[in-house]
């Protein structure tokens, strides 16, 4: 047997092994996504179960739609403030558990350990605490120096904030250890000859540490955006996107139109629009991070 | 529409009834192999307890199995089970949506349903077709600390301004009026209604008003705007505060129930929770009130029914069991877990309990009603869900009484469009 056709055989037989998870993937992604779209375009819904084909009419509604838009808007500051203070937060924090500290170890479990606790659990745990009842843990700490309660969650002005900071909680420990990981493969020979030239703290965070950081800054900074323009389990959790409808977010409004309200092709529509924007986020996210990284090598 | 859940339930009749209402469902002895009813419900299984341990006496060949599932949540779940073609076979709760779209039963000729009287069956009703039988009725009012009361002289309110002047006074001496979990949409809503229950469907005038407002013939804000308008003196006397939007029932209960407040909105699912929590705990529950002095109102209905999933995977074992609720042995379980009357003809109904006697006026009157379950095809959880959003919003700051009821209209009119 030649050489080609060894190689030719040889190929067939290995992609025969992506078959499977092709076949899975085309079942339960493509499959649905085609389907939701050929929905977007229908009256689908409970009451319209022999779907009837409406044209952009569902595209026009949703931005006409005041709880989709205020959906929209919540979801665009909760995910960016989430990257943003995530991060800021966690490349100090692992800059410092780097060090050889004696409880650096205990320290990074400490952490890391609020991302292994299911977001609806860190939801009822931190509503309870965040309570303006007599039980709120936060406001009994807050009374006992002296001050006045806070309304953390029955705030409209504030719930939203009030859940960020309560994922910033959970998550910054999560990008904290891949800043770690990262920051372990950095070679010390930079630190060192940074050290005899007298370069300053501030010089070798900005010249050394953060330019090395950059794969990991991309990796956590589009996971934070892309969970952040989820989010649904901690919200539902913790204010069930109330009061009113001030913390209502894209996802959460997506299931009462789509599900609650049973209006399967608005919903659709939603969903469509929504996939979009994740794309275009996550895509112009990693543009910008990509010319930044060949910027600073 | 007002008729008396009690007098429908109680009387004399109902007694001859009960000859022929024994038990006529066979059990399930002679089947051989074990057959799976599932039942899903927003009412958590202790206030089923009695009744689900007398099913599975009744039905030693079947498994019975009850799914909880947050009222939160409960219409979600099984929209989505039901909309995949599955489900439980039986199904808290008639939503019409779910009529609508052909998820449930036609139960109109099962014998069983004749057991029971026009009003518990009315609700879930549509077009002539019956989709559910009632459990008992459910009703909700304002449960208050006797300790508390008595030891400031105080007794129930008889009319709004009193209810406000009670306030005053509990706060004078020091002590919360009232605990409030505003994080639920429920306790204003409810609370709001009570006055209108009194101000205006207590008018004859009105009596065909919500059948009318759910085919879109009549709005809240014109009908409502009164009694909302004196409901929200409350809110501006600071009976009910912005820091009640952070707290849950659960919380609210816990405040109640170990004395830390005087009043809590509720009814009879939580008073064996209240007990448990707090054993030494005298307590009493008085209906809301109106502008006008009167016995008040308390708002509540046949509001929970057992309904049939039309692809129910064992149709003959649950159709059993639903003829074997409608018996007064079955009745008189739902009761015991959770005090309401019975609506089947013949169901021996208990005494009034102690703690409900400031509430035997407004029930001898027959003031006990739920508006919404009366809204045709708006009677589902999403209108009501979004009155409850509004009302949020008002005690936030956020917007008037009078937005609150137009942007519910609004709502109403999205609902009715869609189904269109």
């Amino acid at each position: 047997m030649n050489t080609t056709k060894w190689n030719f055989r040889r190929n067939v037989v290995f992609q025969l092994f992506v078959l499977p998870a092709l076949i899975g993937y085309l079942i339960f992604y493509i499959y649905p996504l085609i389907q939701t779209a050929i929905y977007s375009f229908t009256n689908y819904s409970m009451y319209h179960p022999n779907m009837k084909w409406i044209g952009i009419d569902n595209y026009i509604r949703l931005f006409k739609d005041d709880t989709v838009i205020i959906g929209i808007k919540n979801t665009v500051i909760y995910a960016l403030l989430m990257t943003l203070l995530q991060n800021a937060l966690a490349i100090p924090l692992a800059i410092a558990l780097n060090r050889p500290l004696k409880s650096r170890n205990g320290l990074r479990l400490v952490f890391f350990a609020p991302a292994v606790l299911s977001p609806l659990v860190v939801g009822f745990l931190w509503s309870y605490l965040m309570s303006s009842s007599d039980y709120g843990l936060i406001n009994q700490g807050l009374r006992a120096i002296g001050l006045n309660n806070v309304n953390w969650l029955g705030n409209p002005k504030l719930a939203l904030y009030s859940i960020l900071l309560t994922q910033v909680w959970q998550w910054t420990g999560y990008a904290m250890i891949i800043y770690l990981a990262n920051l372990q493969g950095i070679s010390k020979d930079y630190y060192e000859a940074a050290s005899i030239d007298g370069a300053k703290a501030w010089t070798v965070f900005s010249k050394i540490t953060l330019p090395l950081l950059l794969p990991s800054i991309s990796f956590n900074t589009v996971m934070a955006m892309i969970g952040g323009l989820k989010v649904f389990d901690v919200i539902f959790s913790m204010t069930g996107g109330g009061p009113g409808h001030s913390t209502e977010t894209i996802v959460m409004t997506l299931i009462n139109k789509g599900i609650t309200e049973s209006q399967f092709g608005y919903g659709s529509a939603f969903a469509v629009v929504f996939s979009f924007m994740i794309m275009i986020v996550a895509f112009v996210q990693l543009k910008v991070l990509n010319k930044w990284e060949a910027k600073l090598f | 529409m007002f008729t008396a859940i009690l007098s429908a339930c109680g009387g004399n009749e109902g007694n001859k009834a009960g000859d022929n209402t024994e038990p006529t469902s066979p059990s399930a002895n002679d089947n051989t192999e074990k057959a799976t009813v599932k039942i899903i419900g927003f009412n958590k299984e202790e206030v089923r307890k009695t009744y689900l341990e007398l099913l599975r006496q009744q039905f030693p060949n079947y498994d019975i199995q009850y799914q909880f599932v947050d009222n939160k949540q409960f219409t979600n779940v099984v929209t989505t089970y039901l909309a995949s073609g599955e489900g439980p076979d039986i199904i808290e709760g008639a939503d019409a949506r779910w009529i609508a779209a052909g998820y449930l039963e036609d139960l109109t000729s099962q014998p069983f349903v004749s057991k029971y009287y026009e009003t518990g069956l009315k609700s879930s009703t549509i077009n002539g077709k019956v989709y559910a039988i009632p459990l008992q009725s459910w009703f909700e009012g304002i449960w208050y600390n006797k300790d508390i009361f008595t030891q400031h002289n105080l007794t129930p309110p008889k009319s709004f301004d009193e209810w406000m002047d009670l306030h005053d006074k509990l706060r004078a001496v020091g002590v919360k009026p009232q605990a409030m979990g505003a994080k639920s949409w429920e306790p204003m809503d409810k609370q709001a209604m009570g006055v209108a229950l009194n101000d205006f469907y207590s008018k004859p005038e009105n009596k065909d008003f919500d059948e009318k407002f759910g085919k879109g013939e009549v709005t809240l804000s014109e009908a409502w705007l009164p009694a909302f308008t004196k409901w929200d003196e409350t809110i501006a006397k600071k009976n009910l505060t912005p820091d009640m939007l952070g707290v849950e029932y659960d919380q609210a209960l816990d405040e109640f129930a170990t004395g830390k407040a005087a009043m809590w909105e509720s009814g009879p699912w939580a008073y064996d929770t209240m007990i448990q929590k707090n054993p030494d705990l005298k307590l009493g529950m008085f209906p809301i009130p109106g502008t006008a002095e009167g016995s008040g109102w308390l708002v509540g209905g046949p509001g929970s029914a057992w309904a049939l999933n039309k692809n129910a995977k064992n149709k003959d074992a649950a159709l059993k069991v639903l003829d074997f609720t409608s018996t007064p042995e079955a009745q008189a379980a739902l009761i015991k877990d959770s005090f309401g009357t019975s609506f089947l003809k013949g169901a021996d109904n208990s005494e009034l309990p102690e703690q409900y006697s400031d509430s035997k006026s407004a029930f001898d009157e027959g003031n006990v009603y739920a508006p919404w379950a009366n809204w045709g095809m708006l009677s589902g959880a999403d209108l009501i869900l979004e009155l409850g959003k509004q009302l949020q919003d008002h005690l936030a700051g956020g917007t008037s009484i009078e937005e609150v009821l137009k942007n519910t209209d609004k709502k109403a009119q999205e609902i009715r469009d869609s189904m269109k």
